[in-house]
């Protein structure tokens, strides 16, 4: 395998390791502050991919525009679901994972019935190759992957540096001592599923633009962002960039190597094995 | 009957519990006693299972327990309470006692999903021995109730008969009395005494001082997971170690 | 026997009269076909149940189906094994699969718990679209074939070409399987189930195995999608690992929560009446998601005990009534 083919993969792997941390994050912000497996968050990135989409085809917005108005709306709704469906249930996860059930066949069904069933694609705006040893690596996939990482890192100076963050890492590890430490739950809640829906609209609108969309494309997002957090950490914020990097590595790399299910499975299978040994994932704490 | 040997847990980087020596005889009442904090009840759960030892050794009975779950220690006779009331509140109170008898008789699996005559025959046996079980606590005219709704005080008596049930050799009380008012503890009382008079060996944890001398006839104070004293009710009354431990943890 | 009992028994009976009628009264290739999955359903939902009696939600329930349709075709058709014994043991090697990743599972609680089953089933259909050399991959399995005939020289020749003839076997088989869902739920077992959803630490204290318990009921709940999976490729003859998806489990789980999984009924009523509705109102049926999603959020908002918890709520709401009248007058 040329060294061209493997740098590309790598890129592969890392693009795809950003947006699947992108989703896991999402998914384990909700988790460990709202205490819910919110399963309709793959419809959420689902909607953000058709957001972005129409913006830029329907209303000629510009690729970054458009992806920050979404993220912007979408984060807004995530903090309305927080309110209608999830906060009655607080303490109540089993039945908060039901509504998150109906809002999977609600989300779907509405795109559904906007957009229709065919999957489309629009051309990214990001075009050409960077030619590097030999290697020709798209613009879009290294823009992903800078966008993806970028967020990242802005996520985690977030965390570290603000006080709201820093009251969302309080809840993620002690609820009661953070509540009793005077921090406003319901205030980082709703804070908590805007980042965590806006993460996962961002990770949509990425993969849309260099795929395409379908409204069926959100269970591939949440069945990645539960393996990440199951490898990583259940509840754990570090613990969603290690196993999506892992998960994407492999993702990235396999196919080159191998058949792309194969890498699927060897993902799982190290899954299983943690699981087996360390339920809670390599960095949870449950 | 229960050794406890250099006993320690950390958690993180502080310890629970500090090198533990102690032992419970059969036939003693016991009593482990300490300010808040001190890890009263981390030993319980050491000792039955629920928390795994960093260091030390717990042997009941000659058998090495150190490791094992806490239904293999009750399938060897040693039962505890638990100090937040933990009771089936969806159920009856009779109900509770019934299938707390889990272990005394074995019911096959078979045996009761084919409801064979054997089985019934041994459930029979167990109703009559949880209704003996609820007369020994005074708690027979309650059995009909279901025990969610029961007053705080009957539910952590029922606690007690639920640890009954699985006929004990041992039987780890933790905090029997809390939140009790003063009827019920002299109750209780009574029912703890009568039970270690049937020959349950007793350990309780007790904030409650004058129940702790009262019934028991050897007490272990515990402070910052460190034992400071053992011997007597009147030895540990005087003794300056404890009573600077109460002070000054305030 | 008690009259509670009777009464039980009796109810129940003409219930599976009623059923065996059915095909008389409503003839037709179409008809079959939903009664059959009627009869499906009312099997997954109820067998998620007994899984549900020790607190825990599984939505493996899907990737069960799957295991349990692809063993039986595949000892049918590579190793020429009789379709019955292949049906049993396509209960029984997702009972295995369940109970060999049960015991690292059932240590998570709740909600992480539901989480590794979402990933057990996934992880079933990677098995499946990657196995390529036997299981022919995304494409499935074609000409699957019915179930062997039953024949007894001189008294008894069933053939199962016919659909009528498969759905009273499924019904067969739906008896069996609700017989010992009953029997396991009124034993002992069912009472310790039962304990270690309110108690997990109290059961343990009193010599119960909870790690043990929990394996068990999500082996024995999974044994039966495992059966109802290998019935099904038997019966439609063709197989893809998409077939049972996610939907699939969620749908199944919207059924016992809808039905109520507080009584053994409960998913009976739900799967029957969330799948015969969708059929009368097949002129709408784009509509179908949306009409599912609100009645789960009815009925988790309003009546969270589903709909065997109807009687009592109206019981509730009209005493309610009543005092007021009371109190004015």
């Amino acid at each position: 395998m040329s060294i061209g083919a493997l740098a590309q993969s790598i890129i592969n792997g890392f693009s795809s390791a950003g947006i699947y941390i992108l989703v896991a994050l999402g998914l384990t912000l909700v988790l460990s502050i709202v205490n819910i497996v919110q399963l309709s968050h793959g419809e959420i990135y689902m909607i953000g991919a058709y957001s972005v989409y129409y913006m830029v085809v329907s209303l000629g917005l510009n690729f970054f525009l458009a992806l920050v108005i979404s993220t912007l709306l979408i984060g807004g709704l995530g903090i309305l679901l927080e309110r209608l469906c999830f906060r009655p249930f607080r303490g109540q996860p089993d039945r908060a994972m039901i509504i998150s059930i109906g809002l999977i066949l609600v989300l779907q069904s509405v795109v559904l019935s906007i957009a229709g069933g065919t999957p489309r694609s629009y051309s990214s705006p990001f075009t050409g190759v960077l030619q590097i040893l030999g290697a020709s690596i798209s613009w879009e996939r290294l823009v992903i992957l800078l966008i993806g990482f970028g967020l990242i890192a802005v996520l985690f100076l977030f965390v570290r540096m603000t006080k709201t963050g820093q009251a969302m890492l309080a809840i993620s590890q002690d609820r009661e001592g953070a509540a009793l430490q005077g921090i406003n739950i319901n205030r980082i809640s709703a804070v908590a599923m805007f980042l965590g829906c806006g993460l996962a609209a961002i990770g949509g609108a990425l993969v849309g633009s260099l795929f395409s969309i379908s409204p069926t494309m959100g269970s591939f997002a949440l069945m990645k962002g539960i393996a990440v957090i199951i490898l990583g950490g259940l509840g754990s914020i570090p613990g969603a960039v290690v196993g999506g990097l892992i998960l994407g590595l492999i993702d990235g790399i396999m196919p080159v190597l191998a058949t792309t299910y194969l890498a699927g499975l060897i993902g799982f299978g190290a899954i299983i094995i943690i699981l087996i040994f360390r339920p809670q994932g390599i960095w949870g704490h449950e | 009957m229960l050794k406890i040997e250099g006993l320690t847990k950390y958690f993180g980087g502080l310890a629970a519990v500090s090198g533990l020596d102690m032992s419970v005889n059969s036939g003693d009442i016991a009593g482990l006693i300490g300010p808040n904090g001190a890890g009263k009840t981390t030993v319980f759960n050491l000792v039955t299972g629920f928390l795994r030892p960093t260091k030390g050794r717990v042997t009941f009975e000659g058998k090495d327990i150190t490791v094992k779950k806490p239904h293999s220690i009750a399938e060897k006779g040693m039962v505890r309470t638990f100090q937040a009331t933990n009771i089936f509140p969806d159920f009856t109170v009779l109900k509770n006692i019934v299938l707390a008898c889990h272990l005394k008789p074995k019911i096959g699996l078979w045996e009761t999903v084919l409801h064979t005559r054997s089985s019934q025959h041994k459930e029979k046996d167990i109703l009559q021995r949880s209704q003996k079980i609820l007369g020994m606590v005074g708690m027979e005219a309650m059995a009909d109730i279901t025990a969610g709704t029961l007053a705080h005080g009957h539910k952590r008596l029922l606690g007690i008969a639920i640890a009954l049930a699985a006929e004990p050799k041992l039987l780890l009380l933790d905090e029997p009395l809390s939140g009790m008012n003063a009827e019920e503890v002299s109750e209780t009382m009574r029912v703890i005494n009568r039970l270690w008079q049937s020959g349950i060996t007793i350990l309780l944890i007790e904030h409650n001082m004058r129940a702790a001398m009262n019934l028991c006839q050897r007490i272990v104070v515990l402070n910052f997971g460190k034992k400071i004293a053992e011997g007597s009710p009147e030895e540990i009354k005087g003794n300056n170690d404890v009573i600077q431990a109460y002070l000054g943890a305030g | 026997m008690n009259k509670r009992l009777l009464i039980q028994i009796l109810s129940y009976g003409v219930l599976i009269i009623f059923m065996f009628l059915l095909p008389l009264f409503f003839p037709g290739l179409y008809v079959t076909h939903v009664l059959i999955l009627i009869v499906i359903n009312i099997i997954l939902a109820s067998s998620l149940r007994l899984i549900n009696l020790t607190g825990q939600m599984s939505l493996a329930h899907g990737g069960m189906m799957t295991i349990g349709a692809y063993t039986s075709t595949l000892l049918v058709m590579k190793l020429g094994i009789s379709s019955w014994a292949a049906l049993l043991l396509a209960g029984f090697s997702a009972a295995i699969i369940a109970c060999l990743v049960g015991f690292p599972f059932v240590r998570l609680k709740g909600i992480y718990f539901s989480m590794v089953t979402i990933f057990l089933a996934q992880m079933v259909t990677l098995t499946v679209q990657q196995w390529r050399s036997m299981t022919g991959g995304s494409s499935g399995i074609y000409n699957i074939p019915r179930p062997d005939p039953i024949v007894i020289p001189g008294i008894l020749n069933i053939t199962f070409t016919s659909s009528v003839n498969c759905y009273y076997l499924v019904l067969v088989i739906l008896l069996v399987s609700l017989i010992m869902l009953y029997a396991i739920e009124h034993s002992r077992i069912g009472l310790t189930f039962r304990g270690i959803q309110q108690s997990d630490s109290l059961a343990e204290s009193v010599g119960m195995n909870t790690t043990g318990f929990k394996v068990l009921a999500f082996s024995i709940g999974c044994f039966f999608p495992g059966l109802t999976g290998g019935f099904y490729s038997q019966y439609i003859m063709a197989i893809n690992p998409d077939t049972f998806s996610f939907l699939f489990a969620i749908y199944i789980l919207i059924y016992m929560i809808v039905g109520g999984s507080g009584k053994f009924i409960g998913p009976i009523l739900g799967a029957f009446i969330l799948t015969v509705l969708p059929e009368v109102m097949r002129p709408l049926k784009q509509f179908q998601p949306f009409f599912f999603a609100g009645v789960l959020m009815l009925v988790i908002f309003l009546m969270p005990e589903g709909i065997v918890g109807l009687p009592r709520r109206l019981k509730v709401v009209a005493g309610r009534l009543f005092k007021e009248r009371e109190e004015r007058a």
